[in-house]
């Protein structure tokens, strides 16, 4: 369970931004494009696939937390009595338990 | 944005909205289409019959027998926006009891992609020309017509005439030997 609590699944709030961005680019470019050589060869499915594939890409780029989207992290104000705090916290947890 | 479940579930959303946005830009493009085309019919062999019908009573009624020639071309209806089309014939014609008769006499589905250009000759019908009694015989003006509904990937589902139209007549006497 430690193993997978480990494994980092957020953003930072700058990377967010770009994952939306570049998701809506790309969906929005295949769905183009699709619509476009569907129409050429005068075959709706193939623009269905075609915008299927942009989602599969961007599902891939933009979904998993790569360390592209990681790289501002918010700087956290250490806790000015950082003992006590901690110790607190430390003690609610044990009660919980 | 913040988790995984949440990048996914808008991403999904907006393909989703995009593919509803795209096949609607499909049926705008071929709504205002015109689909009529010509189509020649011809019928070669007419008799009459009296004969019970028992589906519906065991009263004699008119059974018409017919044979029919169909040209027509109709790849030019096919585009992106349509999977199919079911043709039938319809014969039309007016009897005393009746103003207005339709029987559909035969009908064919046509998929997209396959061979569109029709050229039938002395073709039987499907189904059976029954007149609900005796307005067949004798009677100087029954009209073919070809019809066919489009079946679209999304929007509307039309139903086309053809132009062109074949009017005959029935024999005066009906035909007892067995065909």
């Amino acid at each position: 369970m430690d193993f997978f609590n480990r494994i980092p699944t957020h953003m930072d709030f700058e990377g967010q931004a770009r994952a939306e961005k570049l998701s809506r680019i790309i969906i929005t470019l295949f769905g183009a494009v699709g619509l476009i050589w569907g129409y050429i060869i005068q075959q709706f499915s193939q623009t269905v696939y075609i915008l299927g594939a942009g989602f599969v890409l961007a599902a891939l780029l933009t979904i998993p937390p790569w360390p592209l989207y990681r790289r501002k992290p918010l700087k956290w104000q250490s806790s000015k009595n950082g003992n006590e705090g901690q110790n607190k916290e430390t003690s609610k947890k044990g009660k919980k338990k | 944005m913040h988790s995984l479940l949440q990048r996914g579930n808008s991403i999904l959303a907006y393909a989703l909205s995009v593919l509803a946005c795209l096949t609607f830009i499909c049926f705008a493009s071929t709504v205002f289409l015109n689909y009529v085309t010509d189509a020649k019919m011809n019928t070669v062999k007419v008799v009459v019959k009296n004969v019970p019908d028992y589906s519906a009573s065991r009263e004699k009624n008119d059974l018409g027998f017919l044979t029919f020639d169909l040209q027509t071309d109709l790849t030019s209806l096919f585009n992106w926006n349509v999977k199919q089309l079911f043709l039938y014939l319809t014969a039309e014609y007016e009897t005393p009891s009746n103003e207005l008769n339709q029987v559909v006499l035969w009908d064919k589905i046509i998929l997209r992609g396959e061979n569109a250009i029709l050229d039938f000759k002395n073709m039987n019908t499907k189904y059976y020309f029954w007149d609900d009694g005796n307005g067949l015989k004798g009677n100087k003006n029954i009209t073919l017509t070809l019809s066919w509904n489009m079946i679209p990937n999304a929007g509307l589902l039309p139903n086309i005439f053809a132009s062109g139209s074949h009017s005959f007549k029935f024999p005066a006497e009906y035909t007892t030997t067995r065909m």
